[in-house]
């Protein structure tokens, strides 16, 4: 995206010696726009923060343990009103008191408008937000909420395969409800470690009894564990396949996608994939500005996005390109698939998957 | 082991309302080796119809996004940050697509480069920035500016929403990768499509602003559209140099569906004028998110 070439008046269309009149007029007709701008004087203003509260108080107003290491929180506002409504596969974003925010995919009901429920399953080496929601989120305790937003959109095509690793039940679960009440063609597998892992089997068997044959749970300790072309194979003709669950498991539907008879697939892209072989580094902002520690575990652009908020970004994959930056001194270790060799040479860098060798200093023309 | 449908769908067609999606860019990869100049067969007008766009839409998308760049400061709303955030992606994707067409066209015989010239004219230098201005006047530069990018928005998401509805194209031959690429493009346009209008009301609620905005894309757009087409049909090597555009061309095309009609088209533009006009209220959000499961260029760039 160079916009430094200076453009130059375009000539006609069709070869012939004289310049394209059309284009006269444009630009003439703008410039005649911003001349009478110019004479403006009222200053900018940003519009005020909008009524629509984003961050909401919830209570924990129930909290049960599903399965080992799954609790479920039952969601409310204080006075008892009613929430903003969902569909299935939206998630909410909890503040937690440490500060921490976490998403958590919706798994009550639509049409239930006073809760939200969510299913939390501790991990041991996490970051410790699922410790906390375990461990310090009690019955009666407040929480700050933002969402619902829905990031795993359920289209209700006409038939389904839902397929769902361990937790991630969750967004699965209102599909399945919703297929049901909607008459829909659908499956639904739930693969785990262990029954006594898996949460939600009570209301599985509920959903399982009201529509014999459409509900199949592998546990991997009683049926192995499943091959992604196994799972897939349940799938309708031209049908879609929805599918949640841990990193490993998307990935293996995914390249096995292809043979099956499946015509769309559905998944929840956690925007960005865990940095590999990440090595501190150091950003510094101008020839003579701040210089900001990139740690092992945090890309360029957090670190960057902390110091400049209104950086712009989108994918935090590298393929989008929008959160380019110059780099005017150091060596950078593209990780990117989407700049050409030229314009890595004249200095660009996308610093959302991009990094630089322990210790370097990278000089950024911002 | 499948079985059929059971006999009692309820409600089957009730739709869903996603106004809580969550935009995000998608990557994609498309391969040109097998499509042919005139992708849909015999059909060189309503080929360069759409082919038009190849070549309009890599400059205005990229000018989207620097314009929307400029705007994200400005942004009190949260959410409307992250749309925009997701907009941005969206567009440098679909400017990014559009632009290897160009590069199959050129293979082809069809030097697109007099027509993007202009665009790049227009683009940058027309509608970019102004360094002169002082702030105050860049403010509403800016305004303006998201203005017409509203009312250009209201025409990709008319047209999204009807190449995803449309099977005339696929019945009368068209080729898949190109279909694919203007339906991966329409559904995200759909996605995607009160962004731009939320963020001007956001920045400037006046109606008149909105109106403006429409008055000038609708004849100016219009007019680059035609110039295109015949820009395309003269520049065709597969084509009498002296081959001749008329209006009527664009009547038969659209009795035969392969182009929206003008009716429809028309209404779809006045409707931006009413009051309580709001981009959600045309096109399906969960037509364009299950499209998107199923593009064949999508699910190839997904690794
Ligand atoms: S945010 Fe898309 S390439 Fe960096
Ligand atoms: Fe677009
Ligand atoms: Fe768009």
């Amino acid at each position: 995206m160079d916009i430094s070439t200076p453009v130059t008046r375009p000539p006609d269309l069709y070869g012939r010696p004289r310049s394209d009149s059309f284009m006269q007029k444009l630009a003439a007709f703008s410039d005649n726009a911003v001349t009478r701008l110019a004479r403006r004087s009222t200053p900018p203003r940003r519009p005020p923060a909008t009524e629509m509260p984003v961050i909401r108080e919830l209570v924990v107003v129930a909290k049960h343990q599903e399965a080992e290491d799954v609790v479920s929180l039952r969601l409310a506002t204080p006075d008892g009103g009613t929430l903003p409504p969902w569909q299935p596969g939206a998630h909410i974003e909890l503040h937690l008191p440490s500060g921490r925010k976490r998403q958590y995919s919706l798994c009550g009901d639509p049409a239930d408008r006073h809760r939200y429920r969510i299913a939390v399953r501790r991990i041991a080496n996490g970051k410790g937000g699922s410790a906390e929601v375990h461990d310090a989120l009690g019955e009666g305790m407040r929480v700050a909420v933002t969402g619902p937003r829905n990031a795993f959109p359920f289209a209700a095509e006409a038939s389904l395969l839902l397929i769902a690793g361990g937790i991630g039940i969750t967004p699965i679960l209102p599909m399945a409800r919703e297929a049901a009440r909607r008459g829909l063609d659908w499956r639904l597998v739930h693969t785990g470690r262990s029954r006594g892992s898996m949460p939600f089997a009570a209301e599985l068997a509920e959903l399982a009894a009201a529509a014999p044959g459409r509900v199949s749970i592998r546990p991997d300790d009683e049926s192995g564990v499943p091959e992604a072309a196994d799972l897939l194979c349940v799938s309708p003709a031209a049908g879609a396949v929805y599918c949640c669950g841990p990193a490993p498991m998307i990935d293996g539907v995914r390249r096995a996608f292809g043979g099956s008879r499946a015509s769309a697939l559905h998944f929840e892209r956690f925007a960005p994939a865990p940095i590999a072989d990440g090595r501190p580094f150091e950003l510094q902002l101008g020839d003579t500005g701040r210089v900001l520690p990139v740690p092992y575990d945090r890309s360029a652009l957090d670190v960057l996005h902390d110091a400049l908020p209104d950086l712009p970004f989108s994918c935090r994959q590298g393929f989008c390109g929008t959160c380019r930056v110059r780099v005017v001194h150091g060596h950078v270790d593209h990780r990117d698939r989407r700049l050409t060799a030229t314009e890595r040479a004249a200095g660009a860098m996308l610093p959302c998957v991009s990094r630089a060798p322990e210790g370097e200093r990278l000089v950024l023309d911002v | 082991m499948f079985r059929a449908a059971p006999a009692h769908p309820e409600r089957p067609s009730e739709p869903i309302d996603h106004h809580d999606l969550v935009l995000q860019p998608r990557d994609v990869t498309f391969d040109w080796g097998a499509t042919p100049l005139h992708w849909l067969p015999g059909e060189p007008f309503a080929t360069h119809t759409f082919d038009v766009l190849h070549l309009m839409l890599p400059e205005l998308e990229r000018w989207f996004v620097r314009t929307f760049e400029q705007a994200l400061p400005l942004i009190t709303d949260d959410r409307l940050r992250e749309d925009v955030r997701g907009f941005i992606g969206q567009e440098a994707m679909h400017a990014e697509a559009h632009q290897e067409v160009l590069e199959h066209l050129l293979a082809k015989g069809l030097d697109p480069a007099p027509y993007t010239r202009q665009s790049e004219w227009i683009f940058r230098r027309v509608l970019g920035d102004r360094p002169e201005l002082t702030p105050a006047a860049a403010h509403a530069h800016l305004l303006q500016r998201l203005a017409l990018i509203a009312a250009f928005e209201h025409f990709t998401a008319y047209m999204g929403h009807w190449i995803l509805d449309n099977g005339h194209l696929d019945q009368a031959g068209a080729d898949p990768a190109m279909l694919d690429l203007f339906r991966w493009h329409g559904a995200e346009e759909v996605e995607h499509r009160s962004v731009a209008f939320d963020l001007l009301v956001h920045l400037d609620p006046r109606y008149r602003r909105r109106v403006v905005g429409m008055l000038v894309t609708a004849p100016v757009l219009t007019r680059l559209w035609i110039r295109g087409v015949r820009f395309l049909m003269s520049a065709d090597p597969e084509l009498d140099e002296r081959v001749q555009v008329r209006f009527r061309d664009y009547l038969a095309a659209a009795r035969k569906d392969l182009l929206p009609r003008p009716g429809a088209f028309a209404r779809s533009v006045l409707r931006y004028f009413h009051p309580g006009y709001h981009p959600t209220q045309d096109g399906s959000t969960q037509q364009a998110v299950a499209y998107l499961a199923a593009s064949p260029a999508a699910r190839a760039a997904a690794r």
